[in-house]
């Protein structure tokens, strides 16, 4: 998210585009996306048959293409498009093309300061990654999953390594899978490898790796930890620390581990991890008795738990309170605490706390309206489409982007107006 | 435990030989040239020992009657001309009974035999409990048997390199991101061509429906992605498929008890559905 203190916070509503007219003016219209702040909106349009272009606040980019897909706003209100035409895709920001063309490119991945700009790429017959336009030197025979490091100077992708003739199982079973940083592979090969991710100083990465036929770990730069284990799920870095923390399965339940040693007490499940703001506290989803889900804050499970599902938590940022999406009986609401609002919706956005920690909004579906949900009291008014809202930086107002009759505006309202 | 009830000959070569019809397979073939009764003992003991796991396996054992009521069920021992070899307590006889009584310790050869029976004789398909008079669960024993084979290796080839690519890329065929999204859009293009601004949504998020195809679909079957395009575009269903890994419906480690891919494949499709915020998922079958 962008640095919400140099937007404009007056209380009121602004008129941004008239979606209603953007859906007479082109024979195909397609999803919005708005920017942080609210002030622009975009969509991909087909103007005229088979081509394609973005159509930016009621501006149309005069340059058509065979295919326009994945826009993504850059915090200082940049548009990234992914186009193709004549045989070549590349990356757009603004109505700036990288020179660099490729087979096709996929994954569009931004740093927290929209610094960084990468994707995945081909480039026939090979794979790998472009940051900022800078390719890595090289490709291999499979690239998926991306990581962008914090300080958005480097990239880490799974690649296959070695090539592997059809159905031939036991060249898999050697390893032919890992990661490479800016395009250089571990040494170290596994079975299957996902989710990799960087350390906040951006000088390591870590991931799940398969090493047999039921044994699994977590590989920081290529070493994994003392195992094997049953199984094990995406790991994450302790903030200002290069200690990792990551779900493993084991013979008495599922634990959370930290550089390989167990730090929590054993669940039929537990993933989603994540450490608060100052680091000290450590919540995830945990499954404490069988299909019962719940949020556990550094090893102790919520009392409350839901039939359904929990996603992961939200830490306020005071590092104090924990929320999350709950669901429980087909129904979602969030959960703060431990405690879930009365209200239910067919669809509830991840909880957002107030710069404060005191006050918890949500964005919420409700028969086919969207709503703005304060401590568990819904907003009076529904919209046709909404994003989720951002607390103002003193906390008093919430901006919301949303569209009503077709219109999408900017409205900034105190929070007790709701 | 079922020792009691399974007190014949242990002897490692003491042991039913079926004359089969060779099946040549480098699954088993070139697998078992490197099992040894050690390696075989461990993986089948890692099964048989997990707590949770004990109840299942010695209950059905202690408690089959052996009124043979489960053969008439079973399509393999009625196809080949009721062969008492095909029936499904004979299937549970020749393996697990086996393997239990043994702790474990037989030979490659008589575990390759297990492998075919569990893989190539049986296909889980459960109609042998509804005959059976205790309704014994036959299906999760031999299928707790091809746990063990998993944990071997012991797999036909086609089934393990499916789950091979499951495990490394969650598809089913080794399906590069890039050209699933590359495929979507081509059909979506192809399908333009014969109804107007058809659409295949790619992550739209809030959408109705989250379509999840098999694997084969965008390598090798294009038109049922066209065809499934033109029917919920024509029904106005609100509908998207998943950009990320987790939108292929194959879940072939449930098959050969990979419970691990399975475990990865189920949770790599409600993880998109919850990404996207779509509320039904519809998976080809």
């Amino acid at each position: 998210m962008s640095e919400s203190a140099s937007w404009n916070w007056d209380t009121g509503e602004k008129l941004v585009a008239n979606i209603n007219d953007w859906k007479k003016k082109f024979i195909d219209l397609r999803e919005l996306t708005p920017s942080d702040d609210g002030e622009k909106i975009a969509a991909v349009v087909q103007p005229e048959k088979g081509k394609f272009t973005t159509c930016l606040t009621g501006d149309v980019w005069e340059e058509k293409f065979e295919r326009v897909y994945s826009l993504k706003f850059k915090p200082d209100n940049q548009l990234i498009s992914l186009t193709y035409r004549d045989y070549v895709y590349a990356l757009a920001v603004d109505h700036e093309m990288w020179e660099e063309t490729f087979d096709f490119i996929w994954n569009l991945t931004l740093t927290q300061d929209g610094k960084g700009i990468a994707v995945n790429i081909k480039r026939d017959p090979q794979l790998g990654a472009a940051l900022n336009g800078q390719v890595w030197e090289n490709l291999y025979i499979d690239a998926r999953h991306l990581a962008v490091s914090p300080d958005g100077t480097k990239t880490a992708s799974c690649i296959q390594i070695q090539p592997m003739k059809t159905l031939d199982i036991f060249t898999y079973q050697k390893g032919i899978w890992t990661v490479a940083v800016d395009g250089t592979p571990w040494e170290k090969k596994f079975w299957s490898i996902w989710g990799p991710v960087f350390s906040p100083d951006s000088n390591h990465v870590a991931a799940c790796v398969r090493t047999g036929f039921a044994q699994y770990n977590i590989a920081v730069d290529g070493n994994t930890w003392e195992g094997p284990f049953g199984l094990v799920w995406e790991p994450i870095f302790k903030p200002n620390t290069n200690d990792v923390v990551a779900p493993i399965r084991t013979p008495k339940g599922t634990t959370l581990a930290m550089n390989g040693k167990p730090i929590w007490g054993y669940f039929f499940n537990a993933w989603r991890q994540i450490f608060s703001p100052d680091g000290q506290k450590l919540a995830a989803v945990v499954v404490p008795s069988f299909s019962r889900w719940t949020i556990a804050v550094d090893g102790t499970p919520w009392s409350t738990t839901f039939s359904d599902a929990v996603l992961s938590p939200v830490f306020s940022l005071n590092s104090k309170r924990v929320a999350a999406v709950v669901k429980d009986s087909k129904r979602w609401a969030v959960a703060v605490d431990g405690n879930p609002w009365t209200e239910k919706f067919d669809n509830v956005w991840d909880p957002i706390f107030s710069p404060d920690s005191n006050t918890v909004v949500a964005k919420a579906e409700r028969n086919g309206k969207f709503y703005i949900v304060v401590d568990g009291k819904v907003s009076k008014k529904g919209y046709e489409s909404l994003w989720n809202p951002v607390f103002s930086p003193d906390g008093k107002n919430l901006l919301l982007r949303c569209v009503d009759n077709g219109k999408y505006y900017r409205k900034v309202i105190p929070i007790n107006e709701l | 435990m079922a020792e009691a009830s399974v007190k014949e000959s242990t002897k490692t070569e003491d042991w039913v030989k079926l004359n089969r019809k060779p099946v040549a397979d480098p699954g088993f073939d070139e697998t078992v040239k490197n099992l040894t009764t050690e390696k075989i003992e461990k993986a089948v003991n890692a099964v048989l020992n997990i707590g949770k796991n004990g109840a299942r396996f010695m209950a059905p054992l202690e408690t089959c009657i052996h009124c043979a009521l489960c053969s008439n069920a079973c399509h393999w021992y009625l196809s080949h001309d009721k062969d008492p070899t095909y029936a499904p307590v004979a299937k549970v006889k020749m393996t697990l009974w086996e393997l239990i009584k043994r702790k474990g310790k037989v030979s490659p050869e008589f575990m390759k035999q297990v492998a075919r029976i569990v893989f190539c004789e049986c296909n889980l398909c459960r109609r042998c409990s509804m005959y059976c008079p205790f309704g014994l669960d036959i299906a999760f024993q031999l299928g707790m048997v091809r746990r063990m084979c998993f944990i071997l290796g012991l797999v036909p080839q086609n089934i393990l390199d499916q789950t091979h690519s499951l495990s490394a890329t969650l598809t089913q065929l080794w399906i590069t991101q890039g050209d699933w999204i590359d495929t979507m859009q081509w059909q979506e293009e192809e399908v333009r061509g014969e109804i107007k601004n058809v659409r295949i949504p790619i992550d739209k998020e809030g959408a109705e429906v989250m379509w999840c195809p098999l694997g084969t679909e965008p390598k090798v079957a294009t038109y049922h992605i066209a065809r499934t395009a033109k029917i919920m575009n024509v029904a106005g269903i609100d509908w998207t498929v998943a950009a990320q890994d987790g939108w292929d419906s194959a879940n072939m480690g449930m098959f050969i008890r990979d419970m691990e891919t399975m475990q990865r494949v189920v949770r790599g499709i409600y993880d998109n559905a919850m990404r996207l915020k779509i509320k039904r998922i519809v998976l080809t079958e």
